[in-house]
């Protein structure tokens, strides 16, 4: 009988049952394809499709949320990555959800304040069970606060150790390494072993998983690589053979070249070794890449503009996320020619210098921009970059093998380097924030109350946060589109319908009936929804307040104008009767003039005493709210002595 | 007396909705409506209702106003008798004169009555008269200098605030709180101008001021044969600057309270031989004494909420009563079940001190329906809001067998609405009826004073609408930007 941890189960006793398994247990790392291949943009209604099919297929674990998928959620689907997590639990039960989390920098690319992580975790572990935590210098105690809430709350903590090759790379730091882990967490763990830039051989691999398992026989190990040369189903294959339980792979309808290897590849190949993989279901696994086949289409913008696997990571070693990213720089800074040199000589030694410490998140940002920096400029480390300065001051953790040369501080430091790095060095203390001052600073910028998850999210990325919760507002939940309209380029064509099921379930449809493009640069567009014409104005940004409706002036401000001698209409109507001429004298009460509004007589009184500098209207004029009426040159206390 | 012969038309002397509820009431009844019109009225839905239009003028609001146009109008189609409505000509008493004089029926009181009671010196003299309790008062000021020194004195013998009321006002208009003496002269001359301009009257007397008294009202209908009934009481506290916005069947008040109230209604139009609708005020000071305030001559805005919990039809009443019919309805007959709240959905902007919108153009329309809800309402999509004429939308009534069931009735009705295009008083009634001052219904005329906070609130989409949104400005941007 097939083993089956579902959410809620007890980790010891999932440990226990994992351990006892003579099979290997499969992830399927949805997000992590999202983010090497497509730029982080498959949206939720894509997973929501295949969730029935990701659900019977009897995976470990999805991999769903975390990395940058937090921010990229509220910043470019406008997604609440909570709901997110809700919605795709009520659709997929009985499936463990796993997440990749940046220890200290959380989802971010900083440090984040303890009180901040430890309840970002909390939060977060009410949607995810398994937790891959790491450090970009695998330094352990940058990863002890959320070790420590993952445990508390119960779920799987994955601790990892990253992987990359090099002299200092050897089995012997490895296994220190884990031993360093262990020492805080206690036995009942999943060792991530994180190949994130798919470097080293098969061979390599099953080595280093081997040494592990001698020194630590209990250990279950999580090989997790990438597939950027072509080989990690071959290293896949050397870890199981050498031990690792659970390996990482993704839906082949929707794999490239940067991110995981397809899934249903590595389990035939391991089938027909005599590796069963556990409670995995076949055909659940070819019917969600039946259903993705249709997707995939509308996501090939995002898709990187160089097709092709990319041996020569094992030179440059930049992560399966961050190539994609790096071709699109690349065009678009105009320097394409010369990505060659970047990647296979400047980025290598570059590497080198700085400690060849892990390329991955936030360390392989790091490196690349330095690369680059150099490379365009000539010059090297003097344009040093604050996050390449914090590298330098060991302020994300120590070097783990050895310090930079001192000229390269020198350069990045000026001539006093030695004070700056003997003043400076160290980690990062956060303070803790005052949560409950963020919390008032959030619901002033909503205008509402905001919950505890609202707030988790404003942490993480303030801005972002409350610009998404204004979109959710505005426009409602708009996850139920379809890629195909939600990336839409060009518009839609007349009479196009777009039908959806919005997040109650009711059916909607929305039809395109006409676009007038006026005058003033406006677009006026009407729909038909639900068979009601609609219609929906849309003004020019950049023209706001020239060609776009003129803005009306507040009553406040109105009043405050008054305030400042600048008589203008309360109200749309006409001018009854003035009661006044230039250059007289008025107190403060003093009735002005008289608005006929509505059948109604509205005396308006001055609200400061002076003498009248100008009446702009005449009796019977009609006037619009905000027009000046008259003006009152305010009576200073010094002319009052006169 | 009995020789009247029946009615077989009916003239409409008005606009906007009351025009539609009237018409509604004389078809009901059997008989032809007509309707008038001014030109900027052309397309309102009122023309529609009716069974046949007459056009009186190029308008605005002047011929509406214009008696000899309106008799003419009534002639013209052969009406034999005319209904005002409220507002415009409704307690003109030279209108049904006219009216009487050209042999037309005026379906409501006599001019002479109209003539009396719409002075509010004489009404007050009555009501004294019958024995009702009145709020000290001034008497008309005379002009110049002496009415000056007149309110002067009368200010520093009752103190402040009084009020300043025009002769001629009536339904909130013509009627200033003032607060100081210093304000009092230079708001004399203001309401006296106003007054002149809105009712051709520039008298003024003055009120002892009764701070956020309860506004309460009793709905009467009187017969030619001296029958006179009372309908029980509404609530009328919630207002802004003296204009009603959301009125209340029945009273509120204790039983008892309002009992003694209703029969002072009956006594007073005894006293004065009442004949057709009538609504007698009263405000109701926080130690529950009453006094008159005065007597509307004509049919009210909030007539429905009496009708809702009466089950009572008073526009149909109103014209068997004008062709010398026997009330049908005896007071033993007349029970209030249950109770009725109806809100004034009016195209302004209550953020900018209800603003009227005018001009702006009814995108969509989406009314509510099912159980106890009344609609009384000349909106439609493709409205225009007037700029000539009031802003009003839509009354919406809605009857609850108990208070709770009335006001939760309420907010769902609230929240199915859908006026898409001009601002409205919708997303402000929507707080309002979960304010728990509200809800429990315990309120007098300074509730919205004392809730700013309600205006603070939300104009809320229905969901749809909000996708259709981003929709179109993908389209208008040819890309989604909220993606990028």
């Amino acid at each position: 009988m097939s083993i089956r941890i579902t959410p809620g189960s007890d980790v010891k006793e999932a440990l226990k049952a994992i351990r006892g398994s003579d099979s290997y247990f499969v992830t399927n790392t949805a997000r992590d394809l999202s983010q090497s291949d497509f730029k982080n943009r498959i949206l939720a209604h894509t997973d929501i499709l295949v969730a029935p099919e990701r659900e019977a297929a009897g995976y470990f674990s999805l991999e769903i949320t975390g990395g940058a998928s937090v921010h990229v959620d509220m910043l470019r689907k406008q997604i609440n990555p909570f709901e997110r997590l809700q919605l795709l639990r009520s659709l997929m039960p009985n499936t463990m959800f796993q997440t990749l989390c940046r220890g200290v920098n959380l989802f971010g690319y900083r440090p984040y304040p303890e009180n901040v992580l430890r309840l970002t975790v909390k939060e977060f572990a009410k949607y995810v069970e398994v937790w891959r935590v790491f450090d970009f210098l695998n330094h352990v105690p940058n990863m002890i606060p959320v070790f420590e809430e993952v445990q508390r709350a119960g779920k799987f903590l994955e601790a990892t150790v990253c992987f990359s090759t090099g002299p200092e790379h050897t089995d012997e730091f490895y296994v220190k390494k884990v031993g360093e882990i262990l020492d805080v967490t206690g036995p009942d763990i999943l060792l991530a072993l994180k190949n994130h830039s798919g470097l080293g051989t098969p061979q390599r691999i099953g080595q280093l998983v081997s040494s592990l398992l001698d020194a630590y026989p209990d250990l279950i190990i999580h090989y997790h690589g990438h597939n950027t040369d072509g080989n990690d189903i071959g290293r896949i294959i050397a870890a199981v053979q050498a031990g690792a339980k659970i390996i990482d792979a993704a839906d082949h309808a929707m794999t490239g070249f940067f991110g995981p290897p397809p899934l249903l590849t590595v389990l035939d190949l391991l089938d027909d070794m005599g590796y069963k993989a556990e409670g995995i279901n076949r055909d659940a696994v070819i019917a969600t890449s039946d259903k993705l086949k249709q997707e995939r289409p509308a996501y090939a913008v995002f898709e990187s503009q160089f097709k092709g696997f990319d041996p020569t990571v094992h030179t440059h070693k930049l992560p399966g996320g961050a190539m994609g990213s790096s071709f699109e720089q690349a065009v678009k800074g105009g320097f394409l020619g010369r990505m060659n040199e970047i990647l296979m000589k400047e980025l290598p030694r570059v590497h080198k210098e700085l400690g060849n410490y892990w390329s991955v998140t936030p360390g392989s940002q790091i490196l690349w921009t330095t690369a680059v920096t150099h490379t365009l400029s000539g010059k090297r480390y003097v344009n040093a970059s604050e996050d390449l300065k914090r590298l330098l001051l060991e302020r994300y953790g120590p070097f783990p093998f050895y310090r930079p040369a001192d000229d390269i501080y020198e350069a990045a430091f000026g001539p006093d380097w030695k004070t700056i790095v003997e003043r400076d060095s160290g980690i990062e203390e956060c303070p803790p924030v005052d949560l409950e001052a963020e919390q008032a600073e959030l619901e002033k910028a909503l205008g509402r109350p905001a919950d505890i998850e609202e707030l988790v999210l404003y942490l993480q990325h303030p801005r972002d946060a409350v610009n998404f919760l204004k979109f959710e507002e505005e426009y409602g939940k708009t996850y139920v589109l379809p890629p195909s309209v939600w990336l839409r380029q060009g518009g839609f064509d007349a009479e196009e319908v777009v039908t959806f099921a919005d997040h109650t379930g009711k059916h909607h449809s929305i039809t395109f009936a006409s676009t007038q493009e006026l005058q003033d640069g406006s677009q006026l567009n009407y729909l038909y929804v639900d068979h009601h014409l609609e219609p929906f104005h849309h003004y020019p940004e950049a023209s706001q307040g020239q060609a776009g409706p003129k803005k009306e002036l507040t009553q406040a401000e109105i009043a405050s104008l008054a305030e400042m001698g600048e008589v203008r209409a309360p109200m749309t109507g006409v001018v009854a009767q003035i009661s006044l001429e230039v250059d007289q004298k008025i107190s403060e009460g003093d009735t002005l003039l008289v608005l006929e509004a509505m059948k109604m007589l509205n005396s308006l009184d001055a609200a400061i005493a002076g003498v009248v500098s100008e009446v702009a209207v005449t009796e019977g004029q009609q006037v619009a709210k905000g027009d000046l009426l008259v003006r009152v040159r305010p009576l200073r206390s010094k002319d009052a002595s006169e | 007396m009995n020789t009247i012969p029946p009615i077989e038309k009916v003239l409409v002397a008005n606009r906007g909705e009351i025009a539609i509820r009237l018409c509604r009431g004389v078809q009901e009844e059997g008989k032809r409506a007509v309707a008038i019109y001014e030109s900027p009225d052309a397309e309102s839905r009122h023309l529609r209702i009716a069974d046949e239009a007459v056009w009186i003028g190029p308008g605005p609001r002047k011929d509406y106003l214009d008696i000899d146009r309106i008799i003419w109008a009534a002639r013209k189609s052969g009406a034999q008798a005319v209904h005002p409505g409220y507002g415009f000509l409704a307690e003109n008493p030279q209108f049904a004169a006219a009216c009487e004089e050209a042999g037309l029926i005026f379906i409501g009181p006599s001019a002479a009555t109209i003539q009396d009671l719409g002075d509010k010196t004489i009404s007050r003299r009555l009501a004294e008269e019958a024995g009702l309790p009145t709020i000290p008062g001034s008497g008309i000021l005379p002009p110049g200098g002496d009415g000056k020194r007149a309110a002067v004195e009368f200010g520093a013998k009752y103190g402040y605030p009084v009020m300043l009321k025009a002769v001629a006002g009536g339904g909130g208009r013509g009627i200033r709180k003032v607060d100081s003496e210093k304000e009092l002269l230079s708001q004399i001359e203001i309401a006296k101008n106003e007054a002149v301009s809105a009712f051709g009257d520039g008298r003024l007397y003055l009120e002892k001021g009764i701070v956020n008294p309860r506004h309460i009202e009793v709905q009467i209908l009187g017969d030619q044969h001296g029958n006179v009934i009372h309908m029980g009481g509404r609530n009328c506290s919630i207002q802004r600057r003296h204009q009603k916005l959301v009125e209340i069947a029945p009273s509120l008040l204790d039983p008892a309270l309002e009992e003694k109230i209703c029969q002072s209604a009956i006594q007073y139009a005894k006293h004065v031989g009442y004949v057709n609708a009538g609504t007698v005020e009263f405000l109701v000071d926080s130690d529950d004494s009453f006094y008159f305030l005065e007597i509307n001559t004509r049919l009210q805005v909030e007539h429905t909420v009496t009708e809702v919990v009466t089950g009572i039809d008073i526009v149909r009443r109103m014209i068997r009563v004008a062709e010398g019919k026997k009330l049908d309805v005896t007071q033993d007959e007349v029970f209030c079940r249950g109770f009725a709240i109806e809100m004034r959905i009016n195209a302004e902007d209550p953020k900018q001190d209800f603003a009227p919108e005018s001009g702006k153009h009814v995108a969509v329309y989406n009314s509510p329906g099912g159980p106890g809800i009344r609609l009384d309402g000349m909106a439609y999509q493709g409205y225009t809001i007037p700029t000539e004429y009031d802003s009003l939308l839509v009354k919406l009534t809605v009857y609850g067998f108990r208070w709770e069931e009335a006001v939760s009735r309420l907010s769902r009705a609230l929240k199915n609405y859908r006026i898409v295009g001009p601002k409205t008083t919708i997303p402000f009634y929507r707080k309002l009826v979960l304010e728990p001052e509200f809800a429990s219904g315990s309120f007098d005329t300074g509730y919205l004073e004392r809730h700013p906070e309600l205006y603070d609130y939300s104009d809320q989409e229905a969901q749809e609408a909000k996708v259709a949104k981003l929709l179109s400005a993908i389209h208008y941007h040819g890309k989604n930007i909220f993606a990028e």
